[in-house]
């Protein structure tokens, strides 16, 4: 089911918060929201969940406009664990009542979701005592159970340990399968969301900046910010920004080259770093075997295999 | 310490003796503080709940009088309910100084700031999302107010016993508006005050280890429910 926003904008104290002329979250795919902190992606969440009132605009779920508080089919997995004082199970089956949902059904969505999200010895642990990374699963089980139409989730990932992290990232988009619905994951992280999504949307000051399928919006991400946000270092060079992918720079010459100054080096026991600058930019690259390693101050000739022009 | 040993000793007499009255006293008192709490609990949980939940200018105005209210001299609050209620008052009409009604009245207003006070804050200590949350699962306004209620129940529950506690404690509004009439408008605090005054020091003590014992048992059976299901 698609996400459709039209003209929408969203005023707090006075200033403009978001500002999106017309976008689309296509239906049954998952869309990255990116930005830098207070861009405005957890309102837009917050408005497609009819949790805000718009200033102005509307947001449309399917055919359905989205009212306040009218409770739309959406499932929402905030940025913090938020539980009543009751048990797992009893959490995981709240959503479910409200919407009268028959009690076999609900001991079978628990159950699933619960199997699913490998929470199942957890379902009688009272759930505001978990812990973080538990405290996830639980409210991506939650989100898993109702089967809602949309599910949108704000940092699924986020204040997590590393190694819960890298768990869950490697198991998300196996859940992501498991919504079956339009899903829209809110991060800050360029990486998570190239991972874990099929259309990207950039969102800079409340203001659309970038909006595509993945591939599109990375090939061409158009402005600099942008490309920044997606993980390339933007480097300006003859009067012409490129956005480079730090991995892909390489000593040497090459078709897109670079002149780098150099700072200092790091020895890393098996190979050294370069550390230097092009422009304002920082750099670090490994430094080849074999090749001689350059002198503080000196220039350092740097390729990229591909880049692409900013404006 | 032998005073107050004879007092708890008298304080068991002086219910079980028939004619002394006290039974009635201790059962007015009850009354009148109970209904003053309930009232109090009725008007200031919501009072409570709309000042916690919404955002509206002079909210913290209204915040800092709730807070001042809470510590409010039972006795100015009297005096005001009594100036109200005096028969040559704006609400003398309504016949009611000197009797239970008026005492209501007064322990209402003392118990409600304190109701409204420990209701915004024990809301405020629950999960800032927990209303969005309640609201993205389906729940509509009566059903949130309901489980943050329920979420809120030790505070809510600290709230009832702040209040009750505040009134059935207090002497300086009842003796104003009540005016301590030994058939009708007597409770244990007034009737402690008398005691003292007319040298019955130990009819006195037995009189507050009884009311001491009343409001032990009312909060004991609060704490009960306050705790239930806690472990």
């Amino acid at each position: 089911m698609d996400v459709r926003v039209e003209g929408l904008r969203f005023d707090r104290d006075g200033r403009v918060v978001l500002d999106i002329r017309s976008l689309l979250l296509r239906g049954d795919r998952t869309t990255a929201i990116l930005g830098p902190n207070g861009a405005g992606k957890t309102t837009l969440l917050r408005l497609i969940a009819g949790l805000e009132p718009a200033t102005a605009g509307r947001v449309l779920i399917g055919d359905t406009v989205v009212r306040p508080r009218q409770r739309p089919d959406v499932a929402f997995v905030f940025q913090e664990n938020v539980f009543l004082s009751q048990s797992v199970r009893e959490n995981l089956e709240l959503g479910l009542r409200l919407r009268r949902v028959p009690k076999h059904e609900r001991g079978v969505r628990t159950d699933e979701a619960a199997r699913l999200l490998g929470i199942r010895e957890l379902l009688d642990r009272r759930a505001d005592r978990l812990s973080g990374g538990e405290g996830r699963r639980v409210s991506l089980a939650r989100a898993v159970c109702l089967r809602a139409r949309v599910a949108l989730l704000d940092e699924p990932l986020g204040g997590l340990d590393p190694a819960t992290y890298a768990r869950l990232l490697d198991e998300l988009p196996r859940l992501l399968g498991a919504f079956g619905s339009t899903t829209v994951i809110v991060t800050h992280d360029h990486r998570e969301a190239l991972r874990l999504a099929q259309d990207v949307v950039v969102i800079v000051d409340g203001r659309v900046r970038a909006a595509g399928t993945k591939d599109e919006v990375v090939s061409n991400p158009g402005a600099a910010v942008v490309a920044e946000i997606l993980g390339y270092t933007v480097i300006e060079c003859d009067g012409h920004k490129a956005g480079v992918r730090p991995e892909a720079l390489r000593p040497g010459p090459g078709p897109a080259q670079f002149r780098m100054t150099v700072d200092h080096l790091i020895d890393l026991v098996d190979h050294q770093e370069v550390v230097g600058s092009i422009g304002s930019v920082r750099i670090r690259v490994p430094l080849p075997r074999g090749l001689p390693a350059p002198k503080p101050g000196e220039a350092f000739l740097l390729h990229a295999d591909r880049t692409c022009s900013l404006d | 310490m032998s005073e107050l040993l004879d007092g708890m000793r008298q304080s068991w007499g002086l219910l079980a003796g028939s004619r002394s009255g006290v039974a009635v006293i201790a059962a007015r008192t009850v009354l009148i503080s109970g209904a003053a709490t309930i009232l109090a609990v009725l008007i200031g949980v919501p009072s409570g709940y709309a000042i916690a939940r919404t955002r509206f200018r002079g909210r913290t105005l209204v915040l800092g009088f709730i807070n001042t209210a809470m510590g409010m001299p039972p006795v100015v609050v009297g005096l005001v309910v009594w100036l109200l209620l005096v028969r040559s008052g704006p609400l003398g009409y309504l016949d009611l100084i000197y009797t239970r009604g008026a005492m209501v009245i007064a322990q209402f207003l003392i118990a409600t700031p304190i109701v409204v006070g420990f209701t915004v804050a024990s809301l405020q200590a629950l999960p800032p999302r927990l209303p969005d949350l309640l609201a993205v699962l389906g729940a509509g306004r009566l059903r949130t107010i309901w489980l943050l209620a329920r979420e809120a129940k030790l505070g809510l529950l600290v709230a009832v016993m702040a209040g009750f506690g505040g009134i059935i404690s207090e002497v300086g509004a009842s003796m104003t508006v009540g005016g301590n009439l030994e058939r009708s408008t007597r409770v244990l605090t007034t009737a402690i005050v008398t005691e003292t005054s007319r040298g019955e020091v130990e009819r006195a003590l037995a009189l507050g280890v009884l009311l001491l014992a009343l409001s032990f048992a009312v909060n004991l059976t609060l704490t009960v429910i306050q705790q239930r299901r806690r472990a």
